[in-house]
């Protein structure tokens, strides 16, 4: 409203350099379009300046200034209220930092007050944590090296006196601590060691000792003909290997039980037989010798086998490490059995002591067979079938046991037995010697006797022993039987010719031949045997030769010209070799060519085997042309003189040797 | 803790019979040893081989006499039926003679075992068909008329070989339940033991393994 008043002012002065043209120039340069102020305050002007008259102007300026006034009282009323709230605010953050301070005040002296109680905690919480560290190896330990209450428990011993898996598991436990503690001994705890050592130690004697007592009585019980080996008890035997005297003890008392029960089972096999009867007891055939003898072997055989299988079933936990006790050997530094043999061996010990029960009985009633029986060929027959089984229960158990011995005894028995009954036969054959029969063959009891020997002999091919036995028996059982034949036969011969003498003997000594010809092992025999003929069959050989010479008289001349000398002159000349009785005799041997089998020895047609008498005839022959030729050449040789020797030998040697072979 | 291959109840035993060379101690050895030994030696007299099997959940133990078909061993064999609950007579599909002499052995085997104890006709070596010898019609015809169980087998290829001693374990034992077969007679072939174990034993064995472990 100052511009209005002012331009209404300068509309009189228009100088242009003083300022109020100046002022004046500046009003009516304005654009008054353009200014918005000066629009927005006209604009303000007119909500109140309604009548546009002096009055009002004259007015108008109060006016403004009255409005203004209200405006700013306004504002101030406005103003009042936000420096009130603010004054509130400020206050209360005031309050807040008096309380902070105050806090912090506090705070300061807390903390001053507590540090030493930290430091203390700290302090103290190290210490907890190494005594938590020393309370678990405390624990470890002790779980390491005590027994935990139920396995103490399942030590102790129940009233029934059973025993369960627990316990082998338990005295595993203390087993082991014991041998723990050595490690223990190593270190600087010692003591601890030791006493731990102890009491282990007391614990195991304890448990060893019952579990000893409770394995004696569960073997004890073990009599049924087929025991029933529990686990258990195989699980005991293999525990109680770490103590080998209670371990031995422990099979013993098995063993003494098996053998109470094998005894039973055998007699019970002889008298009462199966169910109803079948089989039969084997008792029943007491009078069939093979029959009841090979009975009760295989028995013996089936019940050896068997025992043994519940051996290897009752130590089938101890194989591998088993350790033998024999007659106490102990290493005793180390508390350590010396090793003396393997489980096989313990098996067998036990085996053996088993089967030793039955032997008694098994031997009394053979023994009676053997003494009872006189027959050699069944005697030979049961010496043959103990011989098969000592080889086959020989396989099962050892050669020291005393069942095997015992069937070596009686086999033995029963070889002497055998050749006893030979000896016999043989010996009532010298003891009245016959005499040869006309036929110049065997005698009847030399052949009842040969009978003997094949039936002998016969067995084995039908026997179960193998052939090293055989050979050695072979050799026996012929010289037992062919050597007082041989005797017999000379004693019988000595009376007789030269001739008979041989011819006899050649025949007898063929029928032992032909008898052991079909057996092996006889070579030896059999060549002693030809080497004896032969001397006899070269004698018989020789007296054929003679016999036909002598028969065409020619014995005398053929004697006359072997000893003939040239000194002595030529032989036609020498009595009894005159041309005259050599063609004499010459013409007799000519018709003997004619049929040679006409001057054959009595004896020589005796001869049994027919191989025989063809060598005869063919030696003999051979020995006659041999002669011929000696003669013919000494008849032809001129210095001999016999003019007409042509007619006195036509024949030529190749000619007889034609004739007679 | 296994109670092993040995927790067994019962004991069976058997013999096997048969000419030489049919094959009986092939068929054992076949069953013992799940294999063929083609150059099984001649048995001499008598042998023997177990293995422990299984019948309606109890544990058997089979012992099995091996005896030589030669001649001169048929006295010391003879010896071997007594006790015998089982008897395999074998013969070989491929020689005629084999079969028959069957009844040889089965008059044998009559005699010398108890009257229950349960006969088995095998016609072994079954893989030999291209030499087959006696039909099996025939064989089946004998065994029934015989009363007696039969199956061709081969011990080479194993064929029916578990089969024919396993039904003639099934058999003795069913023969047991029936009460015809009296264990407390001696030599019934079959020994018992009692399967639970006694009440001083608080064990916890169970049989776990399988039955023909050995
Ligand atoms: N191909 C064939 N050969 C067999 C069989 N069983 C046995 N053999 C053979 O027959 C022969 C005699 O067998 P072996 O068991 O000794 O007879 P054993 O005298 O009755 O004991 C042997 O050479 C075996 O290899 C079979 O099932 N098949
Ligand atoms: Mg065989």
């Amino acid at each position: 409203m100052a511009d209005t008043s002012t331009s209404s002012f300068a509309a009189g002065n228009v100088p242009a350099s003083n300022p109020l043209s100046k002022k004046l120039n500046k009003i009516l340069e304005s654009r008054l379009d353009n200014d918005k102020d000066m629009l927005e305050a006209l604009k303000a002007l007119s909500t109140f300046f309604g009548e546009n008259s002096l009055r009002t102007r004259r007015n108008l300026r109060s006016d403004i200034e009255r409005r203004s006034l209200a405006i700013n009282e306004e504002f101030l009323q406005t103003f009042q209220v936000v420096k009130n709230q603010l004054d509130s605010v400020y206050a209360d953050v005031k309050a807040m930092n008096d309380c902070c301070q105050d806090m912090t005040t506090r705070l300061k002296n807390a903390k001053a007050q507590t540090h030493d109680l930290i430091n203390q905690t700290t302090k103290l919480h190290g210490e907890s944590q190494k005594l938590q560290m020393k309370q678990q190896v405390a624990d470890t330990f002790l779980e390491k090296f005590q027994l935990k209450p139920d396995e103490i428990k399942s030590l102790r011993s129940t009233k029934s006196g059973a025993l369960s898996q627990d316990f082998f598991q338990a005295l595993a436990r203390v087993k082991q601590i014991h041998t723990d503690c050595k490690i223990l001994l190593r270190t600087n705890h010692q003591t601890a060691g030791l006493e731990i050592m102890e009491s282990m130690a007391l614990h195991q004697e304890s448990s060893y000792e019952r579990l000893y007592r409770w394995s004696q009585n569960e073997c004890r019980m073990l009599t049924a003909e087929s025991p029933d080996i529990s686990p258990l008890l195989c699980q005991a035997l293999q525990a109680l290997q770490d103590r080998p005297v209670l371990f031995k003890y422990t099979l013993d008392e098995f063993g003494t039980a098996r053998r109470t029960a094998v005894v039973r089972g055998l007699i019970d096999a002889l008298t009462r037989g199966g169910p109803g009867g079948t089989p039969r007891p084997i008792e029943l055939h007491s009078h069939d010798p093979l029959r009841y003898v090979g009975d009760m072997l295989a028995w013996l055989h089936q019940a050896t086998a068997s025992e043994k299988e519940y051996l290897q079933t009752l130590l089938k936990r101890c194989e591998h490490f088993v350790r033998i006790y024999k007659g106490g050997m102990f290493d005793a530094d180390t508390d350590k059995l010396v090793i003396i043999g393997a489980t096989d061996d313990t098996i067998q010990d036990i085996l053996g002591h088993i089967t030793e029960g039955v032997c008694r009985p098994f031997k009394v009633r053979v023994e009676q067979v053997l003494v009872s029986e006189q027959d050699a060929v069944t005697l030979y027959k049961l010496n043959n079938l103990l011989k098969f089984y000592h080889h086959t229960i020989g396989q099962i158990i050892n050669p020291d046991a005393a069942l095997l011995s015992t069937i070596m005894e009686i086999q033995d028995l029963s070889h002497r037995m055998f050749f006893n009954s030979l000896t016999c036969t043989a010996n009532k054959l010298l003891d009245k010697v016959e005499l040869p029969p006309a036929d110049l063959g065997p005698t009847a009891s030399l052949l009842h006797t040969m009978s003997l020997l094949k039936d002998v002999l016969q067995c084995h091919d039908s026997s179960v022993v193998t052939l090293e036995n055989k050979k050695q028996d072979f050799k026996q059982i012929l010289s037992c039987v062919l050597d007082p034949l041989l005797q017999m036969c000379n004693v019988s011969a000595s009376r007789l010719s030269t001739v008979d003498m041989a011819a006899y003997m050649v025949n007898c000594i063929y029928s032992m031949q032909t008898t052991i010809a079909l057996y092996e092992f006889t070579d030896t025999r059999q060549e002693m045997l030809s080497a004896q003929v032969d001397a006899h069959l070269d004698a018989m050989i020789s007296e054929q030769a003679a016999f036909v010479l002598n028969r065409v008289d020619l014995a005398q001349i053929y004697g006359t010209i072997q000893q003939h000398q040239p000194k002595m002159g030529p032989l036609s000349s020498i009595q009894g070799l005159d041309p005259l009785t050599v063609k004499s005799a010459m013409n007799k041997f000519d018709s003997y060519l004619a049929s040679p089998d006409s001057l054959t020895l009595p004896q020589c047609s005796l001869i049994t085997s027919s191989k025989n008498r063809e060598l005869i005839k063919k030696n003999s022959a051979d020995l006659i042309c041999q002669s011929y030729k000696l003669m013919y050449e000494a008849i032809c040789d001129p210095k001999n003189e016999y003019r007409e020797y042509q007619s006195i030998v036509p024949r030529t040697p190749d000619q007889v040797v034609k004739l007679l072979t | 803790m296994a109670a092993g291959p040995y927790n067994y109840s019962y004991i069976f035993k058997y013999i096997i019979i048969g000419d030489m060379g049919v094959g009986k101690s092939c068929l054992l050895h076949q069953f013992t040893e799940k294999k063929f030994m083609a150059d099984c030696p001649h048995t001499i007299g008598v042998e023997f081989g177990t293995r422990i099997i299984e019948v309606s959940g109890q544990k058997i133990k089979l012992q099995i006499w091996d005896t030589a078909g030669q001649e001169r061993f048929r006295a010391v064999t003879r010896s071997y039926y007594r006790g015998a609950a089982g008897a395999l007579m074998v013969y070989d599909i491929t020689r005629r003679s084999t079969y028959n002499h069957l009844s040889s052995w089965l008059t044998d085997a009559r005699n010398l075992t108890n009257p229950n104890t349960v006969i088995f006709l095998i016609g072994n070596k079954s893989d030999l068909e291209a030499q087959r010898d006696v039909t099996y019609e025939e064989a089946k015809q004998f065994a029934d008329e015989n009363g007696l169980m039969f199956l061709e087998c081969s011990a080479k290829t194993g064929d029916n070989v578990e089969d024919a001693f396993l039904d003639t374990a099934k058999k003795i034992y069913q023969n047991i339940q029936d009460g015809s077969l009296d264990l407390n007679a001696a030599e019934s072939g079959v020994q018992h033991k009692p399967a639970t174990p006694r009440t001083t034993l608080n064990t916890d064995q169970q049989p776990s393994d399988k039955g023909c472990a050995c």
